[in-house]
């Protein structure tokens, strides 16, 4: 696994045939990362969004799978609070045939954080038998915050799987009080939905402290 | 243990309990019947404070406490216990977890240090036992993609281990097949303590062939309308609620 903290940066990765590679976009700031895949190569990518200080900060990830029988697997995640305002931009270009790809991208926004993240998705005219998912789920933890989800599917074959969904909302108030019942006070039950919510992100990153830490740390500064 | 004065309530804007009257003693069980939509739910969702409903008269007394003034935690806490007609599922938060949590609070509330990791264990064995629950059942999420029936079981093995003063139990009786409902009882009739009290809110006079009750109540347009003892249910299995309703 490599961290790239990307400030002001553009690279360029190429994986080549049958290459396995496991790259965490931490923090990244006006980032621009291209990947090109090769024949059967393996991508997992992780982009997290834990700002420590106030920031605007940005990602665009060009996928590319150039190669057949590529796999790419991405999550995302941004954890905002105050002014902070992040948006992530991917695009997923199946050119060839019999690839997978999934994206999850989770977020959570407190006080005035706002996010966006525009989802592109093209599956070309031969790249026949390709498998691709994205899903964006989003909680507002404050009226004040906001985020806008622009997913956006070009399939121009037609021997696909393919599929997207985008949710954004509160947390659910049924198991708030149900975990009130039995005597857990609001806010300690609201973390808990809150880590339940993310820990599909945070089970897929491997351990590592620095990423840990930075997680820990603006989880807990959140105010939920 | 539990007084209730004059209770009104309302959700969604519209009035629901209208002049409850209750007195609930220790070690008392007290069975609550009536059509359904009478407003037996609402009840037990007014005296755990859930938010979605509103008191809009009336008063309530837990262990000499105010218990509207309390949060629903708090109130958990001090000892109540409601067993949800329709227990929520809450995927990812896993039930271990999410018990270790709850019983130590209740124990920090009784002013108890919070239980050793080999002695939380001890105890959860020792209820699982006795409500017949899998251990593979508590390894996962709480109450996600569990039966109608072992969501039912999962209610009483928390009370269980939660220790209630009182229990509210509503509909723990329906979707549970012959077997489990024998189990859930036995199971019910060992954790209660002389002094626990409890409120059984059921469709079906058989649940209360094994947990007998000292009073039965009807709720209709919002009151207890008749009050009597365990005869009552038996004439309501037999003759339904139309007379009660004059
Ligand atoms: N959120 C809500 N908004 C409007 N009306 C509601 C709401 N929740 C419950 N009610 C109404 O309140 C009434 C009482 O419901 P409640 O669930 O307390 O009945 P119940 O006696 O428990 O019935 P059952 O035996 O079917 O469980 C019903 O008419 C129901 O439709
Ligand atoms: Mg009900």
């Amino acid at each position: 696994m490599e961290i790239l903290s990307l400030n002001n940066e553009e690279q360029h990765i190429v994986l080549s045939e049958g290459e396995k590679r496991h790259i965490v976009l931490l923090n990244p700031l006006c980032a621009r990362l291209f990947v090109q895949q090769q024949s059967r190569s393996e991508l997992s990518l992780h982009c997290l969004f834990l700002p420590e200080s106030e920031s605007v900060s940005s990602a665009d990830i060009s996928i590319m799978q150039d190669g057949k029988e590529c796999r790419t697997v991405m999550y995302g995640m941004a954890l905002l609070c105050g002014k902070e305002q992040f948006s992530l931009e991917t695009h997923v270009l199946h050119n060839i045939g019999g690839g997978y790809s999934e994206q999850t991208v989770k977020c959570l926004l407190a006080d005035s954080a706002r996010g966006s993240f525009y989802g592109e998705l093209v599956i070309a005219k031969d790249a026949q038998k390709t498998e691709a998912h994205q899903t964006n789920r989003n909680i507002l933890l404050s009226p004040n915050a906001r985020m806008d989800t622009k997913p956006q599917l070009e399939i121009y074959a037609d021997d696909v799987k393919a599929s997207h969904g985008a949710t954004t909302g509160q947390l659910d108030a049924a198991a708030l009080f149900y975990m009130q019942q039995r005597g857990i006070a609001l806010q300690d039950a609201r973390r808990m939905l809150l880590h339940a919510f993310l820990s599909d992100v945070m089970n897929s990153v491997p351990a590592d402290n620095v990423i840990a830490e930075s997680f820990d740390r603006k989880f807990n500064s959140l105010s939920v | 243990m539990l007084d209730i004065l004059n209770l009104h309530a309302s959700v969604g804007g519209k009035e629901i309990l209208k002049g409850i009257d209750l007195h609930i003693g220790e070690g008392e069980i007290h069975a609550l019947m009536g059509r359904n939509g009478a407003g037996k739910s609402t009840l037990s969702a007014v005296l755990t404070g859930n938010p979605a409903y509103t008191v809009t008269e009336g008063s309530v007394t837990f262990r000499g406490k105010d218990l509207l003034a309390m949060s629903p935690e708090e109130r958990a806490r001090e000892g109540l216990f409601l067993s949800f007609q329709y227990p929520v599922e809450i995927p990812g938060v896993s039930m271990v977890n999410f018990m270790k949590t709850a019983v130590n609070e209740r124990r920090k509330h009784l002013g108890l240090e919070p239980l050793s990791a080999a002695a939380f264990l001890k105890l959860k064995r020792e209820k699982e036992q006795l409500l017949d629950i899998s251990q593979k059942m508590q390894n996962r999420s709480v109450n996600e993609g569990f039966s109608g029936g072992e969501k039912k079981k999962n209610e009483v093995y928390q009370m269980a281990m939660l220790e209630p003063c009182l229990a509210i139990l509503d509909e723990t009786d329906s979707g549970l097949d012959v077997d489990a409902l024998r189990v859930v009882a036995d199971g019910f009739n060992k954790i209660r303590k002389p002094d626990t009290s409890a409120i059984v809110i059921t469709h079906y006079e058989r649940l209360l062939e094994y947990i007998r009750p000292d009073y039965v109540h009807v709720l209709y347009g919002g009151k207890i309308v008749r009050s009597g003892d365990a005869s009552l249910a038996r004439e309501i299995d037999e003759r339904g609620f139309d007379w009660l309703e004059k």
